[in-house]
């Protein structure tokens, strides 16, 4: 029986080995060699006799408050928080108006709604870049100049970069959302309405006592990945306005920008290297947190 | 008629009206781009623009379609993604059956640490990679990309396709082996025709990666004759942009169509597989 058992086992671990060789091989690994290089000063001029410098880059980027780590973070922050609680509020709203009983081209709508989440991201972050605030040809401007103002470099100062890299994102995010909404509003059985309605319970109460606490669980999942790539968004930001060869000059850095900034254009692959490892901390302590309150629940 | 009839009445009108806008607005980039592709490029810079191309032309599209290097990217991106969708799957069912059917020594530890690899951007690893592929002389060629894409997006497929087996009943299976059947067997004929659905989508998922990824493909290939198509139409809008919005448009349609068509026969897979496989251990 024991020999059979033995048999077993070897049997699993053969079957899972070509995946899990190759997540330690492509995942795990350059993990490890990440966490290496940022004990070291590799950069452009030690690629090869790079020496071992211990924690120097990690207390650049966490106690130099110039070396622009910490912003970068505080500006991501900002981000993840801005962008969520706008894609919360605006998904509960059209998913709720979605849901109206008497609307009848309710299909419509959403496969038009769709529409930005089907698209291959970079094409329509693309095409916002170079359709709508080019300077020279961007509808923006073209709408800007027929009302009489001047044209306007939407994308070259930070607060209006981050604005736009908003717009952008919400647009990029929001069917998901909505759907995910779309779907938990229809999980709710209609009854409780009609005997809150009954019970002279108004259109907020009802939101706020039946639609939000149903709804909660079922879109808890979705909404936590949401804060996930919402906080590690680089597409979004690096497209409009921090690519190679065509910066728009905006400071306006997420801190996975600000790591991709510090490896292929100023070349500090230790700094660099460092700023990775403590993101992925960051992002490991908040997954456990995650994870702990599922359990609970 | 009621007051309150018309009243209800009103207020669906508004609300009709409202939805209309908002699918417009939402669609305002793809539509411009739409009909930018559609005209001849002196139309570009008139002030009085309007969303009905004016000299209609199919030149641009007709530049996309017979120039040497969108075929060429084409053709690269196809082989890219069959190979990775192909070695993806290869690697993840078996492992995913494993550990979703068997227990072993190691299994929890493993299943958590997935769980806290998956949160590990791939772009911070990017030159980690790059460093250890460039000496074993895979940095720009496709047998080093394969390689990337896969292992970005094996931790995923394991776990999607695990979590589907998961929600199938092991019932079935242990009937069909008290009548006989060898594990290779019941693999074949009962779990993989079972898990279809999962299969489906995780390749669809692989599919669209590999197709819309564009970052570690301009890192790591150079020469645009090697270029994805979402490396090439990415180096199309940064190197030569001004001359060639109207070309850049009509490429940018034309690679989405295909996702787009994907996406929405598949909406029913897209969306169970982001949602049922997610977070759940």
């Amino acid at each position: 029986m024991k020999e059979k058992q033995k048999k077993r086992y070897l049997q699993s671990y053969a079957w899972s080995a070509p995946s899990l060789v190759l997540i330690g091989l492509m995942v795990v690994f350059p993990i490890l060699y990440t966490f290496y290089i940022s004990l070291t000063n590799m950069n452009v001029y030690h690629w090869f006799d790079f020496t071992v410098v211990g924690l120097d880059n990690y207390v650049r980027a966490l106690f130099v408050f110039d070396s622009g780590f910490l912003s970068a973070l505080l500006a991501t922050i900002g981000w993840t928080a801005v962008n969520m609680v706008l894609q919360l509020v605006i998904a509960f709203v059209l998913a709720n108006l979605l849901n109206i009983r008497q609307l009848r081209l309710r299909k419509l709508y959403k496969t038009i709604l769709m529409f930005p989440w089907a698209m291959p991201g970079y094409v329509g972050i693309l095409l916002w870049k170079t359709g709508m605030f080019n300077t020279q040809f961007g509808l923006l401007n073209q709408w800007m100049q027929r009302l009489g103002f001047a044209a306007v470099r939407w994308l070259c100062s930070d607060i209006s970069a981050f604005l736009c890299c908003t717009v952008v994102n919400l647009w990029l995010a929001l069917p998901f959302m909505i759907m995910i909404m779309d779907g938990a509003l229809q999980s709710i059985d209609r009854s409780y309405y009609e005997s809150a309605r009954l019970d002279g319970a108004g259109a907020l109460a009802r939101a706020r006592y039946i639609t939000i606490p149903a709804m909660r669980p079922i879109i808890a999942p979705a909404v936590i990945i949401t804060v996930f790539t919402t906080f590690k968004q680089f597409d979004v930001v690096y497209l409009l306005t921090q690519q190679a060869g065509a910066k728009t000059g905006s400071g306006f850095h997420t801190i996975l920008t600000y790591a991709y900034e510090n490896a292929f254009i100023t070349n500090n692959y230790g700094y660099s290297s460092a700023i990775s490892i403590i993101i992925f901390g960051l992002l490991l302590l908040f997954s456990v947190k995650f994870q702990r309150k599922e359990e609970a629940a | 008629m009621t007051k309150r009839k018309w009243k209800t009445r009103t207020g669906l009108a508004a609300l009709n009206l409202f939805f209309l806008v908002l699918c417009i607005v939402t669609l305002i980039p793809i539509l411009y781009a739409l009909s930018v592709s559609f005209s001849g490029s002196n139309s570009l810079l008139s002030s009085d623009f309007s969303f009905i191309p004016r000299d209609f032309t199919l030149t641009n599209y007709r530049k996309v379609l017979l120039g040497e290097n969108i075929t060429t990217w084409f053709r690269n991106t196809v082989f890219l993604a069959a190979a990775t969708v192909l070695l993806s799957l290869t690697a993840a069912v078996p492992a995913a059956y494993c550990f979703s059917r068997r227990r072993f020594p190691g299994r929890r530890m493993i299943l958590k640490g997935l769980v806290l690899l998956n949160s590990f951007p791939a772009i911070l690893s990017m030159f980690a990679i790059y460093r250890l592929l460039r000496p074993v002389g895979l940095v720009n060629t496709r047998a080093g990309l394969i390689l990337v894409y896969t292992g970005t997006m094996a931790v995923f497929s394991l776990w999607n396709t695990k979590g589907y087996f998961d929600t199938i009943p092991s019932e079935i299976e242990e009937a069909a082996r008290i009548d006989g059947a060898t594990d290779f067997q019941i693999v074949r004929k009962i779990v993989l025709p079972l898990a279809k659905p999962s299969i489906i989508t995780t390749a669809l998922q692989v599919l669209i990666y590999v197709w819309n990824e564009y970052i570690y493909a301009t890192t790591f290939l150079t020469g645009e004759q090697k270029y994805t198509l979402a490396a090439g139409l990415n180096a199309l809008q940064a190197t030569e942009m001004t001359g060639s919005w109207p070309v850049f448009s009509a490429a940018a349609i034309t690679v989405s169509l295909p996702v787009l068509v994907i996406f929405f026969l598949c909406q029913r897979y897209m969306t169970s597989g982001l949602t049922a496989g997610g977070v759940k251990g």
